[in-house]
C-alpha cells in the first residue's frame, strides 16, 4: 500500500486518496476468485489476476478522470487530481455497498497456524508477510534494473527534462498509477483473509500506508521497509506495556516525534524542482 | 519524412500570448539544413519562449511551425522528441539521483536501441566530454558547468538527431567546459550534420559559432543575419544600448 501510493506521488505528483478502496477491490475480488473460481488451494493465483484486475481499472481510471488535466498547462493540477481521487474514493466505497450490501465476507484461509522455531504465528500472516517482501523485492527490481525503470525514475525526477528526451510522460502516468493501484490490489488479495472484506476494508491500511510513508520519507523504497518494521514494534510494544485498547495511537505518536526531529522522514529529502 | 528542399524548420507568423503578455508577436524564422544559428536578445524578449514552442513545450496560439515541411505546433514534445529534435534547458534538467551513465541512456530507451549499442555510444560521448570518469557519479554529484556539459551530450544520443535547440549553453559554465560544447557543436555539425539553433548572451562565442543570427526584441524579430549585419541594423543597437 504504502509502495504504490509512494509510487504515483513519485511520479504524478499526485496523493491517490482512493488506494484504500482499490485495495478493497483487490480483496473483493479474491474473495471471488477463491470462493467460485478457483478454491483456497489456488490463492496465489487469484493474488496475480486481482492484481491484474485492479491494475487495469487504475489506468482507466487515470485515463479517464486525471489524465485530462495533466495535458496543457493548468494551474494547479495536481490539487484537483487529489480531489478526483477523493471522490473516487468515496464512489468505490459507496458503490462497494450497493454491490455486496454492508456484509463482512470471509474467505478461506492461505495457509494454517504455523511455527517459527518457538513463536507461534498464524498462516495468513506469514504468507501476506512473505507476499509483501516478494513485492517489494520484484518492483525494486523493475524500477532498479530495467528500461522502463529508468525512463520511471526519469519523469519522478524531472519531467520535463525527461519528455524532451522522447519520454511520453502521460503514458507513464496512466502506468504508474496502474502499478501503484495494482500493488493496493495485491495487497487487498493477500490480507483478505486477515482484514476480512467489506466495503471500508481498506481504511485501516491507507492509514497504515500513510504513516509509513511520512515515517519513511516520501521517494523512499528501503524507507518503507524500515518505517513499516518501526511501526509495527511501536504498536507491538505500546499494546504490551501500556494499554492494547490505544494500539492505532502509539504509531501516531511515533509519527510526531519522528517528525519533529526529522520533518522529511527517516529517509526523506528536501525536494528541489528545477 | 518530406524533403523541402533545404529548408529544415519554418517559423511563420508565430504568436505566444501568456494572459495579456504578448511573449513572441508575430515571429517568422526559416532554418536550413546544416545551419547553426544564434538567437539573440535583450532579456525578456522572447528567446526561450519560442524555443518552447519549437520543442512542443508550449502550444502556439497563433501561427504555425513546420519541420521537414510537417506542421508540429500542437504535437507533444516527446513526440517532437522522437522526430529528431532535441533541446537543452537555461538550468540543465540532468536526472539526479541518476548516474552519468543512466542519463545518457534515457533517449536511447525511447528510441528502442539495444543497451550494448547505447552504452557503447553513450561512452564515446563521455569521453568526449572527459567526463569518462565521472560515468558512476550520481548527476547530483557533478558541478553546474559538468551538468550543461552532460545534458548537451545526452542529446547527442538520439540515433537521428537532426536539429539541435540549446538555450543558453554557456551561461555559467567554466572556459574549460566552454571550449568542450564549442568543440561538440562543431563536430556534430561538420561530421553528423546536425542543425543548431543556440540561444546565447555571449556575442563573441555566438560572432564566431553561427553563419546566421536572428534577433528578438519585446517578442519580436528584428534583425536577422551575419553578425556583421545585424549589429548595424539601428533597431538592434537600441535594442541593446537603450534609445
Amino acid at each position: 500500500m504504502s509502495m504504490g501510493i509512494n509510487f504515483i506521488y513519485g511520479i504524478m505528483k499526485v496523493i491517490n486518496w482512493s488506494m484504500g478502496e482499490f485495495f478493497m477491490i483487490g480483496a473483493f475480488v479474491q474473495y471471488i476468485l477463491l470462493t467460485s473460481f478457483l478454491g483456497a488451494t489456488y490463492w496465489y493465483v487469484g493474488v496475480v489476476i486481482s492484481a491484474l484486475i485492479v491494475f487495469f481499472l487504475g489506468a482507466l481510471v487515470q485515463r479517464l478522470l486525471i489524465k485530462p488535466m495533466f495535458v496543457g498547462i493548468i494551474e494547479a493540477k495536481m490539487e484537483y487530481a487529489t480531489i478526483v481521487t477523493i471522490a473516487m474514493a468515496i464512489f468505490l466505497r459507496n458503490l462497494a455497498v450497493l454491490i455486496g450490501g454492508p456484509y463482512i465476507y470471509t474467505p478461506p484461509d492461505y495457509a494454517g497456524p504455523t511455527q517459527i522455531l518457538t513463536l507461534p504465528i498464524s498462516g495468513n500472516r506469514l504468507v501476506a508477510l512473505i507476499g509483501a517482501l516478494f513485492l517489494l523485492a520484484l518492483f525494486y527490481y523493475f524500477i532498479k534494473k530495467s528500461w522502463t525503470g529508468k525512463a520511471f525514475q526519469g519523469v519522478a525526477q524531472n519531467r520535463s527534462g525527461v519528455q524532451t528526451a522522447g519520454v511520453n510522460v502521460l503514458k507513464y502516468d496512466m502506468l504508474a498509477f496502474g502499478i501503484g493501484t495494482a500493488l493496493a490490489g495485491a495487497g487487498g488479495a493477500l490480507l483478505a483473509p486477515i482484514f476480512l472484506v467489506h466495503p471500508m476494508c481498506g481504511l485501516v491500511p491507507t492509514v497504515r500506508g500513510f504513516e509509513i510513508i511520512v515515517i519513511a520519507g516520501l521517494g523512499s523504497i528501503p524507507g518503507i521497509l524500515v518505517a513499516g518494521l518501526t511501526l509495527g514494534i511501536a504498536e507491538s510494544l505500546g499494546s504490551a506495556f501500556i494499554n492494547p485498547s490505544f494500539v492505532d495511537i502509539y504509531g501516531f505518536i511515533l509519527l510526531v516525534i519522528i517528525l519533529s526531529i526529522k520533518p522529511y522522514g527517516l529517509f526523506g529529502k528536501a525536494e528541489r524542482e528545477v | 519524412m518530406d524533403d523541402q528542399g533545404n529548408q529544415l524548420l519554418e517559423v511563420k507568423n508565430v504568436v505566444k500570448m501568456f494572459g495579456g503578455l504578448r511573449a513572441n508577436d508575430n515571429v517568422s524564422i526559416q532554418i536550413e539544413k546544416g545551419e547553426i544559428r544564434g538567437l539573440i536578445g535583450p532579456n525578456g524578449s522572447g528567446k526561450t519562449t519560442l524555443i518552447n514552442l519549437i520543442t512542443g513545450i508550449y502550444d502556439v496560439t497563433e501561427g504555425s511551425i513546420y519541420y521537414y515541411g510537417k506542421r508540429i505546433d500542437g504535437v507533444k514534445a516527446n513526440v517532437i522528441a522522437s522526430m529528431g529534435i532535441m533541446r537543452t534547458f537555461q538550468v540543465a534538467r540532468v536526472f539526479r539521483d541518476m548516474t552519468v551513465l543512466e542519463n545518457m541512456l534515457i533517449p536511447a530507451f525511447t528510441q528502442g536501441q539495444s543497451g550494448s549499442e547505447a552504452k557503447t555510444r553513450a561512452e564515446e560521448l563521455l569521453d568526449f566530454a572527459l567526463l569518462t570518469r565521472l560515468k558512476d557519479k550520481q548527476a547530483k554529484s557533478l558541478s553546474g558547468g559538468q551538468n550543461m556539459l552532460l545534458q548537451i551530450v545526452r542529446g547527442f544520443m538520439h540515433k537521428d538527431l537532426k536539429l539541435y535547440v540549446m538555450d543558453e549553453p554557456f551561461a555559467g559554465v567554466h572556459q574549460s567546459i566552454k571550449g568542450i560544447i564549442i568543440e561538440s557543436i562543431k563536430m556534430m555539425n561538420q561530421e553528423k550534420g546536425v542543425t543548431f539553433l543556440v540561444v546565447s548572451h555571449e556575442m563573441s562565442t555566438v560572432r564566431t559559432l553561427c553563419n546566421k543570427i536572428t534577433v528578438l526584441c519585446k517578442g519580436e524579430r528584428i534583425a536577422e543575419g551575419t553578425m556583421e549585419e545585424v549589429a548595424n541594423v539601428p533597431e538592434v543597437i537600441d535594442a541593446y544600448l537603450g534609445g
